[in-house]
């Protein structure tokens, strides 16, 4: 959209304002820190609710406090509880000072940054609480700068996404008028299966542009998630060795040590397939198998990213027998104390079969992976929160040194740790000084030691992206429905299939035993991460 | 006089080996871990004191190996000797050590050849050199003219000229010939490095599509500084120069004019829109502010504003808070927009790791600079 407006001064200067792209700010220039998003207000729906008050409003005012985000900015929260805008900034501050990565607020900073905090009481399903939002966002616009711009941020139960949508089309909220933009941010889950997800694509398509969406996968606006690219792409050491010819598989690992504890009413209807696999690890999975984009742009990396979801040989549901695992957690010990199973979990069915763990073999049928298997775990109770992308390579092609039981020679692997201690990690063989021994060592790159800087929450990174308009780190429509589309036909599989025998696991364990004999049927084994 | 470089590596290994057996023995691990080689001159004991505890904190983001040489005069026959120590810092867990090494070279009436002879050997193969010297300008001691050949970076602190206004041509003339021949030398300067939050906040005005059109616009820039130490001067006609350099602002013929305290420059500007080709006048005034303990990095204010028919006036301004600036917008046709914002004063470990992250040639310091250097010019004839 582009509208020129030309406005003559006495000095006979035409300004001409064009609102089709931003140029570039030269005061910018040789400024570490990028452009800044122009003023807006940040709708959030189910302002009322956790993520607000311990993700968003912390990740906002630390954005605010390294002066990333303008004069101006503005939040309005949407939610149903009886409260004003002075309960609520307090109830923000409160979150603020238990959650926030720099620590306690800084009063006169967040006094300033509080006074373009505002809630709008209402319910989701009756009008005029949306016609009293457009009055007060035009307020904002009028009192505080905000030009138009609206983020509209659903962190509400998925049920209730299809209605906020439908109203905000109905009450014209989803377009704004004088040279704004608008643009929503949905929370995952997208959906809950394909048809679902399609469904709800359908729905929001029907009152926003695609481009005016940001699917939310708090995974890709993790710094260690970011520097895959950044390792792939930047280093050209890597590329010739990332393919079929060198490398004999990848695992990806995201074990949790917690359980369903406090969100069982959700997590039996999800499980970890729905939870973990289909979002984050399958974002993880294509940032290692993607090729290289032709630009670092939203769309070009995304194109990349579907492709790889396209060339995955999808499990049918005939074959998920073979190439999956399901464990659910029974009762066992974490950290030295007892802790209940699944099933006793407050809101979960006593015969409940939602799988808290799922193993996967995943092939891609390319031309840079045909043949590597991609091993997938993820659980619930398990000995350690890890999450990790290991690469392990083939073996040496000729063993010039003796393969004795004392010699230790094992493939190098490079794992890549997205949390904790972010970092990569190269595994290789040198030889023991003053022995005719080797053994494997490792060398290490960490985040945190590396650099000397606090990384920025993976929240600070994606809100700003979306009022910057970079949709680079959110998931698009064709990458949601085809994640989906290899999801389903497994969750049909387990459905035709008999019920599981679970609990099948003790917290605390590694997940079921069927997990491991899954990998050495391969000739492999997971790694003890 | 003598001193032994295979002894002081030695020095080094053994300190290092005697440093994992204690960490061990504490329940840490021990990471050493070099990204620079970092030659800092210090011309007291003290002075030296106080440039290592800047490097220890230093280590967190850069660790480095340093040769920390204190430069004072003989007393008695010149002598040199050298001493090494670990530079340990423990991560945010408290379960690894990143550790750097420092090599202090304390000379007394050692000429420079002598001093560099014992550094360059000391040097670590593959990464930068940088050299960190503050205090007055540095720039026609033989050590750096010996230094020259290997140094990718020199960092300085225009907040210690003794003459400011002089030496900052000088450093214009020195950043401007470092970058000729066959090795160029980047410049960096701690006093440029202070005005970052201003600068921010400055251009963060024009990240607004309405306000953008406004920059071209401007005729009319305040500076307020410290006129009490620590560089505020030499600060405001820096801020000075990065708008006139971005902006394609040029100093008037005679345009440099004292009245009582204020300093003005008057500066020609691009028009725009119909009447470009044309030329519009610009003025900058530099006015001492009273010093205060609160006061932001040496300036005081910053106020931008375009006089003709639309009104429109931008100005970031010290507040009581030591760490908050107050930034308001007032542009017609739009509310006022006016917000607290941080703008914290960086100590030297934050500046120099800042400077540290630059692997070449900050050009836009450097137009800043050559643009500040040409207005102090103007005002010395």
């Amino acid at each position: 959209m582009r509208s020129i407006m030309h406005v003559n001064t006495a000095g006979n200067e035409r300004l001409t304002m064009m609102a089709f792209s931003l140029p570039e700010n030269p005061l910018r220039s040789g400024l570490r820190l990028g452009r800044t998003p122009e003023p807006c207000t940040m709708v959030i729906f189910g302002a009322s609710g956790d993520l607000t008050s311990r993700k968003l409003v912390p990740a906002l005012y630390n954005l605010a406090r390294e002066r990333r985000i303008p004069g101006g900015f503005s939040v309005v929260g949407f939610a149903r509880r009886d409260w004003d805008d002075s309960f609520f900034r307090q109830t923000l501050l409160d979150g603020l000072n238990a959650n926030s990565r720099s620590g306690r607020a800084e009063h006169p900073l967040w006094d300033s940054f509080a006074d373009g905090i505002f809630y709008h009481q209402a319910s989701f399903d009756q009008g005029e609480g949306y016609f009293g939002l457009k009055e007060r966002l035009d307020a904002i616009d009028r009192e505080r700068g905000t030009g138009g711009n609206r983020v509209f941020y659903l962190a509400t139960p998925p049920e209730s996404y299809p209605l906020i949508i439908q109203q905000l089309g109905a009450h014209g909220l989803a377009q704004s008028s004088g040279g704004g933009w608008t643009r929503i941010i949905i929370e995952k889950p997208f959906g809950h299966d394909l048809e679902s997800a399609r469904d709800l694509n359908a729905q929001v398509l029907s009152v926003f542009d695609e481009s005016q969406v940001y699917r939310i996968d708090h995974y890709l606006g993790k710094e260690t998630v970011q520097n895959l690219m950044v390792f792939r792409f930047a280093n050209g050491i890597f590329e010739p060795i990332w393919n079929r010819s060198q490398i004999d598989h990848v695992q990806i690992t995201v074990s949790e040590t917690v359980g369903a504890e406090e969100r069982g009413g959700y997590y039996d209807k999800s499980g970890a397939m729905r939870d973990m696999i289909q979002n984050h690890m399958m974002q993880l999975l294509t940032l290692t198998a993607m090729e290289p984009p032709v630009a670092y742009d939203a769309n070009a990396v995304r194109d990349e990213k579907v492709k790889v979801l396209r060339a995955v040989r999808p499990i049918t549901p005939a074959d998920v027998v073979h190439s999956t695992v399901r464990g659910q957690y029974g009762p066992g010990n974490m950290g030295g104390s007892p802790v209940v199973g699944y099933r006793t979990g407050k809101g979960i069915n006593p015969e409940s079969q939602t799988e808290t763990f799922v193993a996967l073999k995943l092939f891609v049928d390319n031309w840079r992976w045909a043949g590597v298997p991609f091993y997938l775990r993820t659980g619930k109770r398990l000995p350690r929160r890890v999450s990790e992308i290991a690469v392990q390579f083939k073996t040496a092609p000729h063993l010039l040194f003796d393969d004795t039981p004392i010699n230790d020679i094992e493939p190098n692997v490079l794992s890549m740790k997205i949390q904790p201690d972010e970092g990569i990690t190269l595994t290789f063989s040198s030889k023991v000084p003053g022995q005719g021994q080797i053994r494997p060592v490792t060398m290490d790159f960490r985040y945190g030691s590396s650099f000397g800087v606090a990384s920025p929450e993976a929240y600070e990174r994606l809100l700003l992206d979306c009022m910057l308009g970079d949709g680079t780190l959110f998931t698009r429509r064709d990458e949601v429905e085809a994640s989906w589309s290899l999801i389903t036909p497994i969750h049909q599989g387990w459905a035709a299939g008999p019920p599981q025998p679970f609990p099948n696991y003790e917290a605390g364990d590694w997940g079921p035993t069927a997990a491991d004999e899954f990998m050495a049927r391969d000739g492999r084994a997971w790694r003890r991460v | 006089m003598t001193t032994d470089i295979a002894r002081i590596e030695r020095d080094l290994q053994d300190l290092w080996k005697n440093n994992a057996v204690e960490s061990a023995a504490a329940g840490h691990t021990t990471t050493r871990a070099l990204t620079v080689n970092l030659l800092v001159r210090a011309d007291t004991s003290a002075r030296a004191d106080e440039m290592g505890a800047v490097i220890q904190q230093l280590t967190a983001s850069h660790p480095n190996r340093a040769l920390v040489l204190i430069d004072r005069p003989a007393v008695g026959d010149p002598q040199i000797e050298a001493w090494v120590q670990a530079n340990c810092l423990l991560n945010v867990l408290g379960a690894t050590q990143i550790c750097g090494e420092q090599i202090t070279i304390d000379s007394r009436g050692g000429h420079a050849g002598q001093v560099v002879s014992l550094m360059l050997p000391l040097l670590v193969p593959d990464l930068p050199v940088v050299l960190w010297m503050d205090g007055p300008q540095p720039f026609d001691l033989p050590l750096l003219h010996k230094l020259r050949g290997v140094l990718n970076r020199l960092i300085v602190d225009s907040a210690g000229f003794a003459d400011p206004l002089h030496e900052l041509v000088m450093m214009a003339n020195y950043e401007a010939h470092s970058m000729l021949g066959p090795k160029p030398l980047s410049l960096s300067d701690l006093n440029w490095a202070r005005l970052t939050p201003w600068r921010e906040l400055t251009a963060q005005f024009f990240d607004t599509r309405p306000f953008l059109p406004h920059l071209r616009r401007l005729d009319h820039v305040e500076i307020d500084y410290v006129a009490v130490g620590e560089g505020g001067l030499l600060r405001a006609l820096m801020l000075a120069g990065w708008l006139a350099s971005n902006l394609g602002w040029e100093l008037q013929e005679n345009g440099a004019v004292r009245t009582g305290d204020t300093i003005q420059f008057h500066m020609r500007r691009p028009g725009v829109g119909a009447a470009s080709g044309d030329t519009r006048p610009v003025l900058i005034a530099l006015r001492p502010a009273p010093s205060s303990d609160n006061a932001l990095v040496g300036l005081s204010a910053l106020h931008l504003r375009a006089v003709d028919n639309i009104l429109a006036d931008f100005s970031v301004e010290q507040t009581d808070s030591p760490t908050c600036a107050r930034t308001v917008a007032q542009v017609a046709g739009h509310p006022t927009i006016s917000r607290l914002a941080r703008a914290e004063r960086a100590g030297v470990a934050d500046l120099l790791a800042a400077e540290l992250r630059l692997l070449s040639r900050d050009r836009t310091f450097s137009a800043a600079l050559q643009a500040a250097a040409e207005c102090a010019r103007a005002l010395d004839t």
